[in-house]
This record gives C-alpha cells, sequence and structure tokens, in this order.
C-alpha cells in the first residue's frame, strides 16, 4: 500500500493512539532476553523512546504462536457445549520473520485443512502483524538456511524497520488500519529516499553477517536426507547423547503444533483443555493397550527431525523450522540442530 | 465455525457384556453421526477422557449406533461404571471408509482377532445389506477361549446368511468346543476364495495382524487389496495434534485402515 516515515518524536504518539483501538504487544529486553509485553500507556510516559531499542533485537523469547495457540487454553465443554468468545482486536509490533514464517505452519495445521480450529482462526484473524527488521542478528540465528531473510520479504500486515532511531513502515492493504489510526504522523516516502537507502544497506549487513555465521548450506534434499538417515541409529544416539529430556526445544519451537486434549470433572461437567504437547514425552505415542511404537527415546529423537524436515516437506511444501534458534539457546545439552542437519 | 473438539452428547441406550472384560453400548446420539464403515468416532466418558473406537453396527442405520469396547484403561473402565440413560460425549466421524466400491464383485476375506471383530462387525453388516453387489463373504475369528468370543449371539444368524462362510477358532478350548483350537492363522491353511483378485480385512492385536498378514501375502493376495485396522494412538481426530502418527501416514485422518501397500516400507508397522 504504501511506505511511511514516522520520526522518532512521533513513535510514542501513534503507540498511544493504537492502543485506543487495540490491545498492543511489544517487545522489551529484560536481562538482556527479550520477552512479550502488553504495551500500557504508562509505558509511554517515558523519554527517549523506551519502545524502539528491543525492536532491533532478534525474536522475543516466547514465540508467536503462542498468541494464536495458546499454551494452554479451554476448547470443549460436556454436556453444554462450551461457547465461543470472540478475542479482541490485536497488535503484535515486532515479530520477526522467522516468526512470521512459523506461523505458516500454524495456517496449515489449524487454518487450511478439512478440520479447521476455530480458537486459533478467530486469534489469527484479530490480530495485526508487524514484522520488524532484524539489524542485528545473532550466533544463533540461521533463517537464512532455510531461505527466509531477517526482514520481512512478504506477508505480515506492515514490515518495520529502525532507521537511524525512526521508524519505516511498509504497510500492506491489511494493515492501513494501522496508519489510518495517526495519519497525520506519517510521511510518504518516495523510491529512492536516503531512508530507504539505508534501511536497504542495514538488511544488506544483516544478511551477510547471517550468511558468515552459518556458511555452509545444507543437503539441498534434506527431507530426503532425512527420512534416509531413519534406519541408523548410531547418527541419531551420536547426536542426542547429552540431550536430557526437558523438552525445552519443542516448547520454544515456534512451529511444533503437536498437542494434548484432556478432560477434568468441573462442577457437574467436563472442561475440555488443549495444552502444548511434545513428541520427546515417553507416553506420546503410546495406545490404550500399552503398545507403544517409540518406546525408545532415539525414535522419538530422530521422530522430531523426521516431522519437521521430511514429513512436513513432503506434505506441505516447506519445513516446520524458521531459523529461529530458540532450541539452541534452550537446550541444557547444548546440541545445535543446525550441527545434526549440516551432517546429513 | 464447528468446533472439532466439542462432543455431542450421547445417551447409553442399552449395554451387551460379550465377554468378561468386553461390553456393547448403544447409544443415541443427539444428533446422527454420519459415519461409514472403517471411520471412528472420539468417544467422552464424561471426567475421565476420551478414546476413539470404532462403531460396530451398520451404517444404514445411524439413529444410534453401537460400539464394543474392550476395558483395558481408565476411561474404558470409568465407561464399565456406566449405565443405561447415562450420558457420554462424542464427536466424529472421523478417517476413511472402507472404499466398498473397490469391493464389489468381488470375494471379501475378513479376518478378526479378539475385540477386533467390533469394527469389522460394521464392514460385515454394510456388505451383507446390499450383499447382491459382492461374491462371496468369508468370516476367519479367533479369540483366546470359548468365552473371549464377541458377538456370541450373533454368529449363528450371521452364517445363515446366504453367501457368508463363518470359522471359528479359539487359543484355548473347554469340552463344548467343537471347532479348531490354534491361532487364528490355523483357519488360513485353505482360502477358499481367488487370492489374487479378492480383497482382505483384517482387524486384531499387533501381532495377530502381522502374521495373517503375512499368511495372506504368501497366499497370493495382492498388497494393495489387503485392509488392516492400525492402531495408534488418535487423539485429536482431525490430523492436528500428531500423537498418531504413522511414518507418512496421520492414522486418524488417512486411517485408521491402511492397506498393507501403503504401509510395506515402514520399519515396523505392526508395533
Amino acid at each position: 500500500m504504501g511506505t511511511y516515515l514516522l520520526p522518532k518524536s512521533s513513535i510514542h504518539l501513534w503507540l498511544s493512539k493504537l492502543l485506543s483501538r487495540y490491545a498492543v504487544f511489544v517487545p522489551i529486553e529484560v536481562e538482556k532476553q527479550i520477552h512479550w509485553h502488553l504495551l500500557e500507556p504508562k509505558d509511554l510516559e517515558t523519554e527517549p523512546d523506551s519502545i524502539t531499542p528491543a525492536q532491533r533485537r532478534i525474536r522475543a523469547s516466547e514465540p508467536v504462536k503462542s498468541f494464536m495457540f495458546e499454551p494452554r487454553q479451554q476448547v470443549a465443554s460436556f454436556p453444554d457445549a462450551l461457547t465461543f468468545k470472540q478475542p479482541g482486536p490485536r497488535v503484535l509490533l515486532g515479530i520477526k520473520s522467522c516468526d512470521l514464517a512459523a506461523l505458516k505452519v500454524h495456517d496449515k495445521i489449524l487454518g487450511e485443512g478439512e478440520f479447521k480450529d476455530p480458537f486459533y482462526l478467530a486469534q489469527r484473524k484479530n490480530t495485526l502483524l508487524v514484522v520488524a527488521d532484524c539489524p542485528e542478528p545473532e550466533q544463533s540465528c540461521f533463517c537464512n538456511l532455510l531461505g527466509l531473510t531477517p526482514y520481512a520479504a512478504e506477508g505480515g500486515d506492515a514490515a518495520l524497520s529502525v532507521v537511524d532511531g525512526n521508524w519505516l513502515l511498509d504497510v500492506n492493504e491489511s494493515g492501513k488500519e494501522l496508519v489510518d489510526a495517526a495519519p497525520e504522523l506519517f510521511t510518504d516516502l518516495r523510491e529512492g529516499s536516503s531512508e530507504l537507502a539505508r534501511r536497504d544497506e542495514q538488511r544488506h549487513a544483516a544478511l551477510v553477517s547471517l550468511n558468515l555465521t552459518n556458511a555452509r548450506p545444507w543437503n539441498p534434499d534434506l527431507a530426503g536426507a532425512v527420512a534416509a538417515k531413519l534406519d541408523d541409529p548410531a547418527f541419531w544416539n551420536k547426536h542426542a547423547e547429552t540431550c536430557v529430556e526437558c523438552f525445552g526445544c519443542l516448547m520454544g519451537c515456534p512451529t511444533c503444533y503437536c498437542f494434548l486434549l484432556y478432560d477434568q470433572a468441573k462442577g457437574a461437567g467436563v472442561e475440555r483443555t488443549r495444552t502444548w504437547d511434545a513428541c520427546y514425552e515417553a507416553a506420546y505415542a503410546r495406545v490404550g493397550g500399552g503398545a507403544n511404537p517409540r518406546a525408545e527415546f532415539i525414535k522419538r529423537f530422530a521422530n522430531r527431525f523426521s516431522c519437521k524436515f521430511s514429513a512436513f516437506k513432503t506434505d506441505h511444501g516447506m519445513y516446520a523450522c524458521t531459523g529461529c534458534g530458540r532450541c539452541f539457546k534452550a537446550c541444557m545439552g547444548k546440541i545445535d540442530i543446525r550441527k545434526v542437519l549440516g551432517e546429513l | 465455525m464447528s468446533n472439532p473438539y466439542q462432543p455431542i452428547p450421547a445417551t447409553i441406550l442399552e449395554t451387551h457384556d460379550e465377554t468378561p472384560n468386553i461390553r456393547t453400548f448403544k447409544l443415541k446420539p443427539e444428533r446422527e453421526i454420519p459415519f461409514l464403515a472403517g471411520q471412528f468416532v472420539e468417544l467422552t466418558v464424561p471426567g475421565y477422557g476420551e478414546a476413539p473406537f470404532t462403531p460396530s453396527s451398520s451404517h444404514f442405520k445411524r439413529d444410534t449406533f453401537d460400539m464394543t469396547i474392550m476395558k483395558v484403561g481408565r476411561a474404558t473402565s470409568a465407561l464399565f461404571d456406566l449405565k443405561p440413560g447415562d450420558r457420554v460425549g462424542a464427536r466424529g466421524p472421523f478417517g476413511q471408509r472402507y472404499p466398498l466400491e473397490k469391493f464389489e464383485g468381488k470375494d471379501i476375506y475378513i479376518v478378526g482377532g479378539g475385540v477386533g471383530l467390533a469394527p469389522l462387525r460394521a464392514l460385515f453388516l454394510a456388505l451383507v445389506h446390499e450383499i447382491g453387489k459382492y461374491q462371496r463373504i468369508f468370516l476367519r475369528y479367533g479369540a483366546r477361549t470359548p468365552a473371549d468370543i464377541v458377538y456370541k449371539h450373533l454368529l449363528p444368524e450371521w452364517q445363515k446368511i446366504p453367501k457368508v462362510d463363518i470359522d471359528l477358532s479359539v487359543d484355548v478350548s473347554d469340552e463344548k468346543w467343537m471347532k479348531k483350537v490354534g491361532v487364528v492363522t490355523c483357519l488360513m491353511d485353505e482360502i477358499p476364495c481367488d487370492e489374487k483378485s479378492s480383497i482382505a480385512v483384517v482387524c486384531g492385536p499387533p501381532i495377530m495382524m502381522k502374521f495373517v498378514n503375512q499368511k495372506l501375502l504368501d497366499a497370493g493376495f495382492q498388497g494393495g487389496d489387503i485392509y488392516l485396522s492400525m492402531e495408534t494412538n488418535m487423539s485429536c481426530g482431525v490430523g492436528q495434534c500428531r500423537h498418531c502418527r504413522l511414518g507418512p501416514y496421520l492414522t486418524c485422518k488417512d486411517g485408521p485402515v491402511l492397506t498393507w501397500d501403503q504401509i510395506k516400507d515402514l520399519e515396523n508397522p505392526f508395533v
């Protein structure tokens, strides 16, 4: 739709306008880690701009899926059916390219199949996504190996770049209402402007940095290579050696979508809850009679790779991994997924 | 938009004890569940959870449906404490039906083991409902002991249906047992149909399916004509939660019945 400049002096003003229309979540830095924060008016009372620095950092610790596919959510009740509550409008201001790509995985599973998840879709439709550039990728980032860029190449409702403290917004038709909240604060940016040139330089530098960190591409037929390794327990044993089965890699993963449904008595009725699940869990595939096709941990370890890099690619034409590096950062055993895949 | 996780209430109309630990429940759902033979339903035992079962009654009558269930775990134990008039929850149907159009004009060779006859009963009743479309129906069924045979009261009636041939075996006999003794494959030494152009349908414990499948292949059945009920942990029923993954398949969506050709390359499909 258009590209706009929001000068640093107007950032808080714009955000305060957004607050009157939406619940706005922004990344903030807490003890060097980035976390999502529900913006409140008092956050905008401080000067200088308190919101911008975290926008330049990499993705938040919490995957964006948490907002659409909640870690724990009631999805049914019995005998009276659950009444569906329409969620209010939200803006996630500052998601990253890796998390945007991860939402596509959830769209495929929860939003596009024969059976659609009304809870996910309601949250997805009511949430505007502003995708912020990653001018400073870290050592744990590897989106380039998945064919992604450290900025929004496509998708989302708007793209945000921080240039010299000012905000540049590339706004799609779906994100027009964000600018409409205070159009007087924005100025049009024309192609060839110095701000856009600076943005492009920043983006290029970020890509160069990522390509240096992750210089060696993976096997171009990763799906086939993973599938071919499945009957080689020695390979998986070698890489799983330091795993303590904490499931941190799975709980932090922005693409993992496995879940568990469980029922609990509530008064005279029953509440059904959906909670994130982990395929490393020993009982994950066990059936009522006790049989378990993946009773040994090593099979569950290999299954994770098979699911993300082979089955999902075959079924949906994309990998269920976006290079965010959360699995590696969470891992107590220092298992780097890049190393595992790099040996295929 | 409908909520795929929301069960509808279904009232238990009657129960019938098939064996000491297998019971048939006749259920009347608030709304018809439009299942076809082979598809399954997630049954909610209020307060105890949910488990997948394939209806065991004919899909030509769906205002009520039967489920024949073995008491094995928490939810099924709680289910056995329920009485006629009590309510359970049901959602479905899920999964794929038997492709009956591919069965037309052919002999159907059905092999069941233990409670595995339950889903096969839905198929059997669908076949005999339109018996003219099929050649002959063979039913081979094995149970541990005569007391463990399900549908004891129905089997003699089924045997009277023209074009139907039934034979039974038990692993351990009693003094009244007049038929074969041995695992169900002992009924398969002679298969009285043209294996190359017949359909085989198998449901039972994994180890039984493994050996029955091998016997069918040895006899000359085509891998694409052997239909096997795969037991995996089908939880959501809608191809999302991923618990039931079996190689490239999600059993709840692609199965639960898969052909041998579909699963033959898996490392160990019969776990």
